[in-house]
């Protein structure tokens, strides 16, 4: 009788959070589902069942394979960039610095992932810039010919790589930081007395044992990677005095789907095949790393 | 004490019940009109406005929220759609607005804003139907966006150059002529700044305004009633294109990655430009010392009326059709074209005042008799057409490959073409 008692006040206790949570979370996509079988144009009360038809017309859709592959270069280009960039930055900070000036590197580290996208991604955008911008300024001292970083269809994408990256790594490397100070130090020591080198120590000691904060790490980065928009808007968007080729990418082109065109079905659609993306790219780092985790 | 508290309760009562009703007296006269522009320059015109209602209308707030056109069309598109926007004055073009009417969303002008409009001294029917659907008014006609030749007169000086162009052959000719170069031979002042980047509807509308400069040519036709269609493939599509790929990539007398735009001519980082009125009063603000006038373009120009619509009900809509009626009034006008300089569409206002002192507006007011105009249909699809239209240009304004070669552009042109057709049949709309 007790334990039915309990059990009924853990279920009504949990429930008010159980239903704002279905509410904020559920609902919507179980919405975004229903919508990518429906036309609908935002205004009308006439939402008709299509069956699957945006999909099938998603798939012939010249824009939205463009933004697919250039949300997925871009993804993965953040990914490869941070996680190996965070790793050994998080590395120098906890190992060479002992602790002395850490908070200095981490805050510096960390300060763009704070700072405002807007701004920041206007100091990028004069950075890139053809004519006036330090980097092909600095290019320029070792006789490389000036770059249209904004312009070029593979630079504009190297540039919000980059955009992304500088911004993904002060998170990354937090957490890694976070790892790092519960790794057991005495693997280290052993590994030392066994004559490995710094190198080899983080090599085969700490890659390793960070296994589960690398999955953290590159699960989060990825989903939001592939979540970009505000980077490729205001590096390259109607900015009419100071022009830029716009990447396409998923989410600029499910919004001009929903809310230029008021194709709200069709954007739908892109919302689901995107879900599927993330979920399916989870599953598979989950299982990369994970598993071979648990074996060692 | 019992009394003394009955008594007090019951003053209580009383004063509750009087503050109640005055209150409610108040709400049912104080009325909140939100304003939404998609242009942020307006915003001071619209605040001029709601100041000189104060005193004919006391009991009318006015809450100015103008932000950029892309931003605007999104708040719009949520805010009327989910029936949360309140008591709101909403700026919008023609062709925009009838999305919302076909679903009910927008109100019918009443009897004196219709009188209003419908009066030929006031406007003429090309500004009257563009604020109405299916014969029935919708909106105040109040301003409109109309594109002329933009050109730095000190430049045209130096270059030698006494007249405007008079043909787009001549654009090229004068654009080649007005170009400044490094010792590389790289533009470091473009002859013609052209739209050829970023995003959205805006470089479909400008390769427009280009193409009908070849003799009327239209984007978009209505063949039929209700019946459409996408031309790019034509003479003057064609024409049009290869002018754009020989200035960017054969004359170089532009380039992608040049400073463009309005920006790029107050800046004197471009010789001439093809925009619309607002850059006079942008100009006066940013660069008041430039030495610029302005021309009608050799065949016509777009026209693109925007008007005032209204999302309120009972007490609300009255305040709010109030106050687009006020934007009309020829003080405000004045103010407008003098301190926006977006033109304003009501006919009988004496604008002497601001043209006469401000010349650069000849060139929009002062057209040859034959002047033609087009406008983007009133089309369910048209911002999508345009935006695909805009992405294919993009890439082919990029592409050297297809400077001079004839048979890629006709191929590019018809590829795009055959895009947007595909559109219009999927809504059903395309003419067979």
């Amino acid at each position: 009788m007790l334990r039915r008692k309990r059990w009924i006040f853990a279920i009504l206790a949990l429930l008010p959070v159980l239903l704002v949570y279905g509410w904020v979370r559920i609902f919507p996509i179980g919405e975004i589902l229903r919508l990518s079988l429906h036309k609908w144009d935002l205004l009308s009360r006439n939402k008709p069942f299509i069956g699957l038809d945006n999909f099938r017309e998603l798939f012939q859709d010249t824009l939205f394979q463009t933004a697919l592959v250039n949300t997925a270069i871009i993804a993965f280009g953040v990914l490869l960039v941070t996680i190996p960039m965070a790793m050994c930055l998080a590395a120098l900070i906890y190992h060479r610095t002992h602790a002395r000036f850490a908070w200095f590197y981490e805050t510096s580290v960390f300060i763009p992932h704070v700072a405002s996208l807007v701004p920041a991604a206007m100091a990028w955008k004069w950075i890139f810039d053809a004519r006036l911008g330090p980097l092909n300024a600095l290019l320029g001292v070792f006789g490389v010919e000036p770059k249209a970083w904004l312009f070029d269809p593979v630079l504009s994408v190297v540039a919000i790589i980059v955009l992304c990256s500088w911004q993904a790594l002060g998170y990354a490397v937090i957490i890694y930081l976070v790892g790092f100070k519960n790794l057991p130090h005495s693997l280290y020591e052993a590994a030392k007395l066994d004559g490995a080198t710094p190198f080899q120590a983080f090599r085969f000691v700490s890659v390793p044992l960070l296994k589960p904060i690398t999955l953290y790490v590159s699960v989060v980065t990825l989903v939001s990677a592939f979540n970009v928009y505000a980077q490729v808007f205001v590096l390259a968007s109607d900015a009419q005095g100071a022009p830029g080729r716009q990447v396409r990418v998923l989410v600029l082109d499910m919004l001009e789907n929903a809310f230029r065109n008021y194709r709200i079905g069709y954007a739908a659609s892109e919302a689901v095949v995107l879900l599927v993306i993330v979920l399916a790219l989870t599953l598979i780092q989950f299982t990369l790393l994970r598993e071979k985790g648990g074996r060692r | 004490m019992t009394t003394i508290f009955r008594h007090t309760g019951q003053h209580g009562l009383w004063a509750t019940a009087l503050g109640a009703s005055l209150l409610a007296g108040m709400a049912a006269q104080a009325q909140t009109v939100t304003v939404w522009s998609g242009y942020p320059e307006l915003a001071p015109f619209y605040e001029h406005v709601a100041e000189g209602m104060k005193a004919t209308h006391p009991d009318i707030t006015v809450d100015v929220q103008a932000i950029p056109l892309r931003e605007h069309e999104r708040r719009v598109a949520l805010g009327i759609g989910s029936g949360s926007a309140g008591n709101v004055v909403i700026e919008l073009p023609g062709s925009t607005a009838n999305r919302y009417i076909v679903n009910d969303l927008l109100n019918e002008a009443p009897a004196d804003v219709i009188e209003f409009v419908s009066n030929p001294e006031n406007f003429g029917p090309f500004f009257v139907d563009a604020a109405s659907f299916g014969g029935t008014l919708y909106g105040v006609p109040l301003f409109r966006g109309q594109s002329a030749l933009f050109y730095n007169t000190d430049m045209f000086e130096a270059a030698g150059l006494t007249g405007v162009p008079q043909t787009m052959a001549e654009f090229t000719e004068y654009a080649e002529k007005l170009t400044q170069r490094d010792a590389n031979g790289n533009p470091t002042v473009t002859g013609w700044s052209l739209r050829l980047s970023g995003g959205g509807q805006g470089i479909a509308e400008k390769f427009w305004i280009n193409m009908f400069q070849y003799d009327g040519g239209l984007m978009i036709e209505e063949v039929g009633p209700g019946q459409w269609r996408v031309n790019l493939n034509t003479e003057a599509g064609r024409a049009a294109l290869s002018q754009y790929l020989d200035n960017v990539h054969t004359l170089r007398t532009v380039t992608v990655e040049a400073p463009a735009d309005a920006e790029a001519f107050q800046r004197g980082q471009t010789a001439m430009f093809i925009r619309e009125s607002w850059v006079i009063g942008d100009t006066a603000a940013k660069a008041p010392d430039l030495n610029y006038a302005t021309a009608p373009l050799p065949y016509g120009a777009i026209g693109l009326p925007a008007n005032l619509y209204v999302s309120a009900e009972d007490d609300g809509a009255d305040a709010a059709w109030a106050f687009a009626m006020a934007t009309n009034e020829p003080e405000n006008l004045l103010w407008l074209l003098e301190n926006v300089g977006w033109l304003p569409n009501r006919g009988n206002v004496d604008y002497s005042p601001v043209t006469d002192a401000v010349p650069q507006f000849g060139g929009f007011l002062d057209y040859p008799a034959d002047y033609e105009f087009f406008t983007l249909p009133a089309l369910a699809p048209i911002e999508e057409l345009l935006t695909r239209i805009a992405n294919r240009l993009v890439e082919a304004f990029a592409n050297p490959a297809l400077a001079g070669d004839a048979a890629a552009i006709e191929a590019f042109l018809q590829a795009a073409e055959d895009e947007a057709n595909a559109i219009l049949a999927r809504e059903g709309l395309l003419a067979q």
